[in-house]
């Protein structure tokens, strides 16, 4: 078993300025948020950020002007309405937008995976998204002659995924919202792991086999105020107060306290 | 006559619109639909399925509603497991879900917009969290069904800024087009000529030439236009103390400051059945 353990610091070291970098989990789900913390105090920039739904860390990401290209197909906070800084930076023209949807993500993933260039589906006919997104072209069906879209294959530099359990190899172990990161872990050109706990050798089947992966970081709370399901819950509170922070203009202020603070960030009332 | 919330009507009509036996899509951030469908599988369809965005997952259990532990509902009581990628590209044309989307804007043949409004692509006014999958399923789906909470012109547009998924009248095989919408002023849907929208009910108390007043393009009005059947008390108590007793499904009728004064009060009370719940479990954090 090839030993991987190391520590943020230097599995931050591993995304490169100008990569694409894809966050593992959901919107406010099992997001790596430790992570993400150590890469804005690295400052890595000009990143085209890549999660199938964004969320709260990928909004502090967009605030800390680290990325310059965002490919989605939601950036929001869910119950707690818009994300503020992709809301105020996409409106102003300063983020540029790659648009997405649940599909094109899915099936760019799997193109990939299957090493072939494309993967067809029925999404998109019609839409103005075709308009925006030159790049992705139509192709016919060599049975039936129907036209699909065909979902360009989308190769991440970098994905960091949070887990509840690794062994110092990269296998890994989810707790049941898989979200994209079995399809991620296999996709990337580099990934990365942190989770809960890191053991000498799991317990339980893993969802990750760490073939692919790079690093493994114990990053205990680590996706915190996101959720660990089923280790810890949303940190309702936390997220509230990001948004209301914001929503005064304090977004500096915010990420100042959230960089110099030791994880896991947590709001005890 | 029972006393309800406009919440709670737009949940009651979203229930009376899911038969029993079917698949049941729930998108990101939609609460009134989670309650729509959980008021449909404690009452008229106790078979449903749900597909969850959340979760990604089967499930035929349901829990209520919850702000910090919506995935209790969703991987706790799971049939199985997929990844998001194999709910797309596997599950979502074999099993056709019906899915309620809230579309940002919408115009009259049921086209609807998630991306930005006003201003250019370039420079928007809003951007919008973007559309999720209704770019990718209403280009094939049978079963798309849309709900408002908050009914006005911003919404219901003459024309879309920008055109995010399909309603009527696309030169496509597999289609229909959507089929139905509620709004927090009646319920309408898209068999006029070409698959226009028609008002079907006006809610209790709401009149056709209000709903005119708030809506972007001529309304067309169905012959037999009705009022919107009130909730029962029976479907009014299971709103409120079976399904969501936080409220969680009247954040999606608030916005600004009013949205976060809500979601504060939500927060303590969960916060303090969390403790409750703790202490008579005795489980750890």
């Amino acid at each position: 078993m090839i030993n991987k353990f190391t520590t943020l610091a230097e599995a931050v070291k591993l995304v490169r300025q100008g990569d694409m970098l894809a966050l593992g989990g959901m919107t406010l789900y099992r997001r790596p948020v430790a992570f993400v913390r150590e890469l804005i105090r690295q400052g890595t920039s000009d990143l085209t950020l890549l999660a199938f739904t964004a969320g709260f860390a990928s909004d502090l990401l967009v605030g800390a002007g680290l990325v310059s290209r965002v490919r989605t197909c939601y950036f929001g906070l869910e119950a707690f309405g818009l994300a503020p800084m992709f809301t105020k930076l996409a409106s102003a023209g300063k983020v540029k937008i790659i648009e997405e949807t649940e599909a094109s993500i899915a099936f760019g993933l799997r193109a990939t995976l299957a090493g072939v260039g494309f993967m067809p589906g029925q999404g998109w006919l019609e839409t103005d998204l075709l308009k925006v997104r030159p790049d992705v072209r139509l192709v016919d069906d060599p049975y039936s002659g129907r036209r699909y879209v065909a979902f360009p294959a989308i190769r991440p530099d970098v994905a960091v995924i949070h887990a509840r359990l690794a062994d110092p190899s990269g296998n890994a172990v989810l707790g049941g919202n898989l979200a994209v990161d079995q399809e991620l872990s296999m996709a990337a050109d580099r990934v990365i792991i942190t989770a809960e706990q890191v053991v000498d050798k799991l317990e339980e089947r893993a969802d990750i086999v760490g073939l692919r992966v790079r690093a493994v970081v114990e990053a205990p709370g680590g996706a915190r105020p996101t959720s660990c399901y089923p280790d810890y819950p949303l940190d309702a509170a936390e997220i509230l107060r990001y948004v209301e922070t914001c929503a005064s203009g304090g977004f500096a202020e915010y990420l100042r306290e959230f960089i110099n603070s030791e994880f896991p960030i947590h709001n005890v009332q | 006559m029972t006393d309800y919330t406009v919440d709670e009507l737009i949940c009651v009509c979203i229930a009376r619109q899911v038969e029993d036996g079917e698949v049941l899509a729930q998108g990101l951030a939609t609460p009134l639909v989670m309650a729509g469908y959980l008021l449909a599988r404690l009452t008229h369809a106790p078979n449903v399925v749900f597909g969850s965005a959340i979760g990604n997952t089967l499930c035929a259990e349901w829990a209520p509603l919850s702000l910090a532990r919506i995935e209790d509902i969703w991987l706790g009581r799971a049939i199985a497991l997929t990844s998001f990628p194999q709910l797309v590209c596997d599950t979502l044309f074999s099993l056709q879900p019906k899915e309620f989307f809230r579309p940002g804007q919408i115009d009259l043949y049921g086209n609807s917009n998630n991306i930005f409004m006003g201003g250019s692509y370039e420079r928007p006014h809003l951007r919008l969290p973007g559309c999720g999958g209704i770019a990718d399923v209403t280009t094939y789906h049978s079963r798309v069904y849309f709900y408002v909470p908050r009914h006005s012109r911003a919404v219901f547009v003459e024309k879309l800024d920008f055109l995010s998924g399909l309603g009527h009248g696309h030169p496509l095989p597999d289609y229909s087009g959507p089929h139905y919408l509620v709004s927090d002023l009646g319920q309408f849907d898209f068999k006029g000529e070409g698959g226009r929208m028609r008002l079907i009910s006006c809610h209790p108390g709401v009149t056709v030439e209000q709903i005119q007043r708030k809506t972007g393009f001529p309304l067309e009005v169905a012959p037999d236009l009705h009022e919107t059947p009130p909730p029962t008390a029976e479907e009014v108590r299971l709103l409120r103390e079976e399904i969501d007793p936080l409220g969680i499904r009247k954040l999606e009728t608030l916005s600004g400051a009013r949205r976060r004064r809500k979601l504060r009060e939500i927060i303590e009370r969960e916060q303090w059945h969390g403790l409750v719940h703790q202490n008579s479990h005795r489980q750890g954090h």
